[in-house]
Order: structure tokens, then C-alpha cells, then sequence
């Protein structure tokens, strides 16, 4: 075992952790926003706005995000009413190039998790709502949101390690996160297994401590699916029961 | 009417091509207690639905505190609250209890008790906050403030579901089968709250299969048979000698 390499390439590899990090939770915020966007327009009763949301979700989920990657990249400076927008100074980066087309494919992936959320919401619930007078609006924020994400939560803690994952594509548009230094490693001392290794090992890191926030996070917001009487959160707090 | 705080109008509901209300015409008089009461299916709970627009009818008119729910047929031909604004007005005048209680499942009983009067009638949190402990103390659950839905007794939740409905100083309390989803041994204490608060002089609409309630508790009955009224009148007259055979089959089972 060569360890004074391998530290080196552990070191190498923890550089390119912040730009992972960056990509994986810009676009994870983005795209929440997104998904919430697409998952009203899907569940309104304006056809023309389900259909859209409904066609977007088809497209990004059925095509491959290496290609959805190629195509924001190499694709739209294509077009020259593009080149010379207010835009191109952030699409000819290739950072925003991959937050784009990340954020654009988890908003289709994590949209999907959300109206299930909203769908599994008790009807009764909704019900009592309307009934004491709350506008729709209203509604949506303090009952039907606030339920849909902790049904939603479980599933979409798994969409952000996906993300995770998936932002060692970027590498292939010039980013060097773990998965773009790995490489270039390899291209300079052809140690693949020690240096993919250490990369891999990261990524399980990085997804095991997200898992445990997600955890946490789930835990705090549903105190009334433990078994214990629930405690006020602060008290709660006192004994130590949320970390 | 003008002092009727409910007042119902030739009142129709279809569901389909199955006519549930054919025609129901009903006053509740301010501080008055009306129990409703029918066989399932008689369309009792979908006439109290039709009161605060849960369900929209067909056609009719109905009256809270003497203003009309605007109503209109869109272009399908379907009927909808002519004005949301209005609807939700309404709404938070009149409070509904249901049978499932319908506890916000995310917020304790404190939360779920402050949380229209904060949001939709826009009070003062430290206002609502003190209020609400009063009227948990008043229906018995003081010291479950601090606990969710789960974590209590059906009886427990619907006497936290009837303080959550009185927080809107309600001008109507509509009260949908409170106690059916109940167990038989926790029936007697949401009844006592809501006996008490029949002596408080509210005007309460009580879909009920609690004869006990309807008989010594309302001050009339209505008992509606395949979607219109049978009969109604005093509960004393109702209930006595002088009243319909279909309401003497119904409580003889």
C-alpha cells in the first residue's frame, strides 16, 4: 500500500467536495421550488397548466441527464439570440450550465414526490380547512404543504442523495468535484482503483451524513408519530430529545 | 325570516342522476338547538354540508344571518358559489364540528385551536393563545394543550375539534354526527359539552343519532326521509304520541 499517495489523493479529492456540495444543494433548492411549481400546475384544474407540467416531467424523467447535461452545454450556444442575451454570461459557464440542468431534472423527479405528498394529504383535513374559511391559498401553505412534505420527506431524502450522485457528471463539462479531480488523477498516475476508491468513500460520507439531517429533520417535524405524548418542541429541546 | 340565522330554501342536491335533497325548506332561529335527525341516506349530513357551501346544491336558496349565498350556473350548467370571498366569510361564521373531528394531524391541540382565528380572521397570537386556553379548559382538555391529535382519545378530539369551532365565535354551530365515530363509553362527555353549550343560548344544526340529545337537548327536531322533511316540530311533540308513523318505525329501529 502506497500511503503517503493515497493521502495525497485524499486530499486532492476533499478539494473538490465544496463544488460537489455547491452543485448538489444549489440545484436540490432550485429544483424544490420547481418541483412545487410543477406539482400545483400538474394538480390544477387548469388543463392546459396540467398538461404542461405533465409533458415536462415526461421529458425530463424518460431522457438521460448526461444528455439533458450535453444539451444545456454544447446546445445553447447554438443559438445566437442566446449569445448575445443578458443570459450568456451565466450559460457560458460551465457551473451554471450543470446547476441548470441538474435543478431542471430534480424539479421533474422531486415534483412527482411532492404530489403524491399532496394527494396522500387527508381529505377531512382539507375539508376542516375550508370550512373555517380559509382561502385557498391560505390552505395550501397552512395545511396541505405542511402535510405533503412530511409525507413527502423519506422519498425525496432519497432524490438528494440521487442529486449527490448525479453531480459527478458535471466532471464530463470541464467541473472538477470529486469526480472531475478523480479523473484527472487517474489521467496523470493511472491508479484507477486506489483513486476511485477514495472517491466513491466520499460520496458515501457526504450521503450519510445528508441521510442523518433528512432523519432529523423527519423526526422533528412529526413528533406526533412517535410514541411517546408529544412534548412541546422546547421542552423537548431541555430533555434533549432533538440533537 | 329576519331573525333566522339559518334559513333554507326549497333546497336541492343531486349527486349524478341520484336527487338526495328534493326540496328542503328549514329556519334555525338565533340561540335556537335543532337536531336532525333520519335514516343514512335520508340526506341529513348533506343538507348541513350545503350550509357552509361544503357541498354546493343543485339549486335553492340559503341564508346566514340574513345574507344570501350567491350562487350561479356556469357554462357547463353546474352551479358554484357565484363569490369565494363571500363563501369564506361565511364560513368562518359558521363552525363545523365532524364526525371524524378532523384535527390538523401537524399541530398540537393549542395550534389547531389558534390557528383560524390567527389566519383567517387575522387576530392577535397572544389573544388567541389566551382564548384558546380558556375554551380547552371549558371543554375539559386543558392540560392536553401541548399534545397532537394522535395522541388523545376520540373524545378528546372532538371536544378539541369543538373548541377549535369556537375560537370563531361562531354565529352557527353545525355539528355533523360528533359523536357516531366514537366509543359508546366517550359518547357522554363530548354530549355534555355540547349540552353545555346549547344552555349558553347557541344556535346549533345537530345531525344526530343520539335520540337522547335530540329529545331533552334541542328545542326542535327535523326528520328528514328520503330527502325531505317529515316531519319536525317541538321535541316533545315529535317524539310523542301525536307524531308521524315513519318517525315512530325510524326510533323503533
Amino acid at each position: 500500500m502506497d500511503f503517503p499517495f493515497l493521502a495525497d489523493t485524499f486530499l486532492k479529492l476533499c478539494g473538490g467536495i465544496p463544488l460537489t456540495l455547491e452543485l448538489s444543494l444549489l440545484s436540490c433548492a432550485i429544483g424544490a421550488v420547481l418541483a412545487i411549481c410543477l406539482a400545483a400546475m400538474r394538480l390544477s384544474k387548469i388543463k392546459p397548466l396540467a398538461y404542461l407540467a405533465g409533458a415536462y416531467v415526461f421529458v425530463y424523467r424518460g431522457t438521460p441527464l448526461l444528455v439533458q447535461i450535453f444539451l444545456v452545454y454544447y446546445g445553447l450556444g447554438q443559438f445566437a439570440p442566446l449569445r448575445h442575451s443578458f443570459m450568456w454570461p451565466l450559460l457560458r459557464e460551465p457551473f451554471w450550465c450543470a446547476i441548470i440542468a441538474l435543478s431542471m431534472n430534480t424539479g421533474a423527479y422531486a415534483s412527482e414526490i411532492i404530489r403524491g405528498g399532496i394527494l396522500s394529504v387527508p381529505h377531512g383535513q382539507i375539508e376542516a380547512a375550508r370550512a373555517c374559511g380559509m382561502s385557498r391559498l391560505t390552505q395550501f401553505r397552512r395545511i396541505v404543504m405542511p402535510l405533503a412534505i412530511r409525507q413527502a420527506l423519506p422519498a425525496y431524502g432519497t432524490e438528494i442523495i440521487l442529486m449527490v450522485k448525479a453531480t459527478s457528471l458535471a466532471s464530463i463539462i470541464t467541473l472538477m468535484e470529486i469526480t472531475g479531480v478523480a479523473a484527472e488523477i487517474i489521467s496523470e498516475t493511472y491508479r484507477v482503483i486506489e483513486v476511485f476508491v477514495i472517491a466513491g468513500a466520499l460520496y458515501l460520507v457526504i450521503n450519510f451524513v445528508l441521510t442523518r439531517i433528512v432523519q432529523a429533520i423527519e423526526h422533528w417535524l412529526t413528533p406526533y408519530n412517535r410514541s411517546r405524548p408529544a412534548l412541546p418542541i422546547a421542552a423537548a429541546v431541555d430533555a434533549g430529545e432533538i440533537v | 325570516m329576519s331573525d333566522a340565522a339559518i334559513s333554507i330554501r326549497n333546497l336541492h342536491k343531486s349527486f349524478g342522476a341520484v336527487e338526495v335533497l328534493k326540496g328542503i325548506s328549514l329556519d334555525a332561529h338565533e340561540g335556537e338547538v335543532v337536531s336532525i335527525l333520519g335514516a343514512s341516506g335520508s340526506g341529513k349530513s348533506t343538507m348541513l354540508r350545503c350550509i357552509n357551501m361544503l357541498e354546493t346544491p343543485t339549486s335553492g336558496e340559503i341564508h346566514v344571518s340574513g345574507e344570501a349565498i350567491a350562487l350561479k350556473a356556469g357554462r357547463d350548467g353546474v352551479v358554484r358559489p357565484a363569490d369565494r370571498h363571500q363563501v369564506d366569510r361565511i364560513r368562518s361564521r359558521v363552525a363545523m364540528v365532524f364526525q371524524n373531528f378532523n384535527l390538523w394531524s401537524h399541530k398540537t391541540v393549542l395550534e389547531n385551536v389558534i390557528e383560524a382565528p390567527i389566519h383567517v380572521q387575522g387576530r392577535k397570537r397572544a389573544e388567541c393563545v389566551d382564548e384558546a386556553e380558556a375554551l380547552l379548559a371549558k371543554v375539559g382538555i386543558a392540560d392536553k394543550r401541548d399534545y397532537y391529535p394522535a395522541h388523545l382519545s376520540g373524545g378528546q378530539q372532538q371536544r378539541a375539534a369543538i373548541a377549535r369551532a369556537l375560537a370563531m365565535h361562531p354565529d352557527v354551530m353545525l355539528f355533523d354526527e360528533p359523536t357516531s365515530a366514537l366509543d359508546p363509553e366517550l359518547v357522554g362527555e363530548v354530549l355534555r359539552v355540547m349540552q353545555g353549550l346549547a344552555a349558553e343560548g347557541r344556535t346549533m344544526l345537530v345531525v344526530t343519532h343520539e335520540m337522547g340529545f335530540a329529545r331533552n337537548v334541542s328545542d326542535r327536531v327535523v326528520f328528514l326521509h328520503q330527502g325531505i322533511i317529515d316531519t319536525q316540530g317541538k321535541p316533545e311533540d315529535v317524539f310523542g304520541e301525536t307524531g308521524s308513523e315513519r318517525f315512530k318505525k325510524f326510533i323503533a329501529g
